[in-house]
């Protein structure tokens, strides 16, 4: 009787594939001596270093980025070979309202409002409604409803950017203007945040149901146990457990509206109008009118005018300015998860 | 010691607050699906009176009503396929190397946190990038290759995290069987995890398209809205109008004296490749379940 | 039937009549039959798997909260059927409380994991809190080791301290039924014996069913005892004639360890 071939096996110490270890042949007793080719061997020995220098094409990637909308963004406020514009002060740049490329004058403090603004408002819609419908899927739908509940998820979530716009575009700014603004315009905050909400609930729901699914049954157990009702068990121990990752999924929602550029740019009538308004307007309550006035955003911004201007012009030096900011932002809000989820272990 | 605890009774109003909230919970949920609904309907409804065989088969129109989108068509699927054939090998190999290599230490978690980096720079950062990478300072200006590149910065990300988590659910004893028979490391990813993980990829990989389908900031930026007057033209260094593009330029541009209509039309066409793509991952998911148990 | 033949004084607290059980198609009991008194211990026993958990989660209906089940037959508490519509499942499961195999206290510190349950029935004023807290934790033996860390989070308690508290939290509700699953099992010895004290003075003023792996803790503790065998009921009687002189040959065999 053949014996079984002895191979033996060194436990991984990482990544979870053991390590075979090296010269050993398969073959058992009665068995032709099988033995890996010189390719085969050579092959494996080398061929992590393909996967290797695909990993750190990505780690280059996050760092050329970076460099790359530095050289462009910082021209700006630096002066930089190739650069024909004219060099700004930070405080110009970022804490003016004043913005008039063609007179000179580059303040994008009203679309980093507006980013935001919009952002801010799509999640306080958006950040209820999806931690809810995620507690809804995870503890309390019937079956069908949950398929249901993942089906339209993954349908809201793959609709296109533009699809949204043209919905926006063609339904609900009309929609509100006839109903409640007397057929006056309804591009702004107010259905930018609707359509943005829309659209960053799914990422939302989609971790927050995660987050309720991963919390052990034996909590939700002893609350009911005790005699919480369905709604105590979730209000009082399923979302405090849940926090840390329920605030991670809020803050990626966050990330995904704060870089929409254009659904929101279809809607949101792109030019800081709402800025004057607040100055100038005399009674006390603008703030309902401005939601429906028109606004622009970092992202719109980058839209509407980076095709009307001229490589290294001050100009365009400050929309890649607003492009890296974009970028540190999401980079803030990644760190920020880690954080979050460190809370969680501690 | 004997404090006497108080014999409790359930209180009216959590009775009541338990009632509303579970009302509430189902509203919530209903109005999503009333959302979704809605919006299907009205895309497809304004499209239909639009969608017939010459609006799908004919070139468009720079100035007069009645143009098609047959360029528009071509160039998606061509993008997402070359931007898919980018970032797969490079998605793979990094999720391979994750899953595989990386170990679970620092270098781990570092290629995560570069992952999930990617995965949320908003995409118009990555148009912005490849503006200047590749249409400026390689000189593509505005081209199917610049295009299918940026683009393929978008997939990257989804693709490794796929392989990744597909390669980590193969079970352990599979990959222990293939040891024992005196495979190598790389035979034993290759043969046996790989086919093993592929339905998991395959569906992600299809998630992936529908996505690069529906994307448009980073191609108006980089391929450009303008659609070759070849048809079908091949070339890498012409631009390349998408749908989506198109849909948000004849939106935003106004000379089309039919822009509605085109947009219209156009924005249904691309809600019904969506929704086929669903239903084919749905299908294929369905046969899968179905095969392994 | 099998029914113990003591005379016995107390009332019968919980009745289950032909009682059958299934997960979805999944068949787990079936013609159980049995009386539980009031202030007794009543001890269940048997192979891993027969169905002691689910028997004991029908009391609670606790089952409910995670999976699609079905109980047919009666299940009564002091007479009135606990599977009938129009039955408060809430108050119920205030009425019964359960002690899980494994400790579970929630995410919070000591006193709010105690203070849970009457803060869910509207108790605000501090003082009666504190008095409701004080009181759990002394029933379960636990306040002189956390008296002086209420603030802390449960979870940096040892395994044994947090199955108290556990126990605690469930008497702050005061309920009159106390269901314990294996409540030991993931304890040392020690843990075990105070546990097992503890039994012994709250049955006093509850009932109480305990399933066990144990023999010795069942004789030890319990009153009674119910022999479970493939989702069936064996044997149940006094305790004492269990472990001494039971009817059934399988009850012996079981219990001697000379199973299967
Ligand atoms: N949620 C569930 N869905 C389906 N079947 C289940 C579920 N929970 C338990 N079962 C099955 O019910 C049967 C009885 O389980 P139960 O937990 O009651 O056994 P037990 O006697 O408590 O065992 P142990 O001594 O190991 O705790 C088992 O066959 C188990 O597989
Ligand atoms: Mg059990």
């Amino acid at each position: 009787m053949p014996q079984a071939p002895e191979v033996s096996i060194a436990a991984a110490s990482e990544g979870g594939y053991p390590v075979l270890e090296d010269g050993l042949s398969p073959a058992g007793a009665g068995a032709p001596a099988f033995k890996h080719s010189r390719l085969q061997r050579l092959a494996d020995r080398w061929a992590h270093l393909g996967f290797l220098v695909c990993s750190l094409l990505v780690v280059g990637l996050i760092g050329g980025i970076l460099y790359f909308l530095a050289t462009r963004g910082l021209a700006a406020f630096l002066p930089m070979a190739g650069n024909t514009g004219r060099t700004l002060s930070f405080s110009e740049v970022f804490l003016s309202t004043d913005w008039a490329p063609s007179s000179d004058r580059f303040g994008i403090l009203p679309f980093i409002a507006g980013s935001l603004g919009v952002t801010g408002l799509a999640l306080l819609i958006a950040a209820p409604a999806g931690v809810l419908t995620g507690v809804f899927i995870a503890k309390m739908a019937p079956a069908w409803m949950r398929n249901l509940m993942r089906q339209v998820m993954d349908l809201l979530v793959g609709i296109p950017s533009v699809v949204y716009g043209i919905f926006g575009l063609t339904v609900v700014l009309p929609l509100v203007s006839r109903t409640w603004l007397a057929d006056a315009p309804a591009s702004g905050f107010a259905v930018s945040a609707l359509i943005l909400a829309v659209m960053i609930v799914p990422t939302i729901v989609s971790l927050s149901t995660d987050a309720f699914e991963s919390l052990p049954a034996a909590l939700d157990e002893g609350a009911q146990a005790l005699g919480s009702s369905r709604w105590q068990a979730i209000w009082r121990v399923l979302i405090p457990a849940a926090r840390p990752r329920l605030l991670t999924a809020m803050v990626l929602g966050l990330g995904r509206a704060i870089g929409e550029a254009m659904a929101v740019q279809m809607v949101i009538g792109n030019n800081p109008q709402w800025v004057a308004l607040m100055r100038e307007s005399t009674d006390r309550a603008p703030f309902l009118r401005a939601l429906f006035t028109p606004a622009a955003t970092l992202t719109t911004e980058l839209v509407q005018e980076l095709p009307n201007t001229a490589a290294g012009s001050t100009w365009n030096n400050v929309l890649f300015a607003m492009g890296l900011l974009l970028y540190l932002l999401t980079m803030v809000l990644i760190l920020a998860t880690r954080r979050l989820g460190r809370g969680k272990e501690a | 010691m004997n404090v006497a605890v108080p014999v409790f009774r359930r209180s009216r109003t959590s009775k009541v607050v338990d009632r509303l909230m579970r009302g509430v919970l189902w509203a919530i949920a209903l109005t999503f699906v009333a959302v979704l609904i809605l919006f299907v309907g009205a895309i497809l409804k304004q499209g239909w009176p639009v969608l017939n065989l010459g609006f799908l088969t004919k070139m468009p129109e720079t100035l007069d009503a009645g143009g098609g989108i047959k360029p528009q068509i071509f160039n998606s699927i061509y993008l997402v396929v070359l931007s898919l054939g980018i970032s797969l090998p490079v998605g793979l190999g990094a999720g391979i190397y994750m899953a595989a290599y990386a170990g679970q230490g620092r270098a781990l978690r570092f290629l995560r946190l570069c992952i999930e980096t990617l995965a949320a720079t908003p995409s118009i950062v990555l148009a912005l990038f490849g503006m200047i990478v590749f249409v400026q300072a390689m000189g593509w200006s505005f081209s199917i290759r610049s295009g299918a590149l940026t683009l393929a910065l978008l997939n990257i990300p989804v693709i490794t995290r796929v392989t990744e988590v597909s390669l980590l659910a193969v079970p352990r004893e599979l990959k222990e069987a293939s040891y024992g028979l005196g495979a190598t490391k790389l035979q034993t990813i290759l043969k046996v995890a790989l086919p093993y993980a592929a339905t998991g990829i395959l569906t992600g990989l299809v998630l992936t398209a529908g996505r690069a389908f529906g994307e448009s900031a980073i191609l108006v930026f980089t391929a450009g809205t303008n659609a070759s007057a070849q048809f079908p033209d091949f070339r890498l260094t012409v631009p390349g109008e998408t749908l989506s593009v198109h849909l948000w330029y004849v939106t935003s541009d106004g000379t089309l004296p039919d822009a509605r209509e085109i947009a219209a039309g156009t924005a249904a066409v691309m809600i019904l490749v969506l929704l086929t793509l669903n239903l084919l991952v749905r299908l294929v998911d369905r046969a899968i379940r179905r095969r392994t148990r | 039937m099998l029914t113990p033949t003591l005379p016995e004084t107390k009332p019968i607290k919980l009745s289950v009549r032909d009682m059958a059980f299934s997960y979805g198609p999944k068949k787990i009991l079936d013609g159980l039959s049995l009386d539980i008194h009031a202030e007794r211990v009543t001890a269940i026993i048997g192979p891993s798997g027969c169905g002691k958990s689910t028997f004991l989660k029908c009391f609670n209906r606790i089952h409910e909260v995670a999976a699609d089940v079905n109980v047919g037959g009666d299940i009564q508490i002091d007479g009135v059927d606990i599977y009938r519509g129009g039955i408060d499942v809430v108050d119920l499961r205030r009425r019964v409380g359960m002690v899980f195999q494994k400790p579970n206290p929630f995410p919070k510190s000591i006193y709010e994991n105690v203070a849970f349950g009457p803060r869910l029935f509207g108790v605000k004023d501090r003082a009666t809190l504190d008095g409701i807290v004080e009181d759990a934790l002394r029933k379960a033996a636990l306040w002189d080791e956390v008296k002086d860390r209420l603030k802390e989070s449960a979870s940096g308690m040892s395994g044994g301290q947090q199955q108290r508290l556990c126990i605690a939290r469930a008497l702050a509700v005061n309920p009159e039924v106390l269901l314990m699953d294996e409540p030991c099992s993931a304890l040392d010895p020690i843990a075990t014996s105070k546990i097992e004290d503890l039994i012994g003075e709250l049955k006093e003023s509850l009932t109480i069913v305990i399933v066990t792996h144990n023999m010795q803790q069942a004789a030890r503790v319990s009153d009674y005892t119910a022999f479970f065998w493939l989702g069936k009921l064996v044997e149940m009687d006094l305790t004492e004639r269990i472990f001494t002189t039971p009817r059934v040959q399988m009850t012996e065999d079981y219990i001697t360890g000379r199973f299967g």
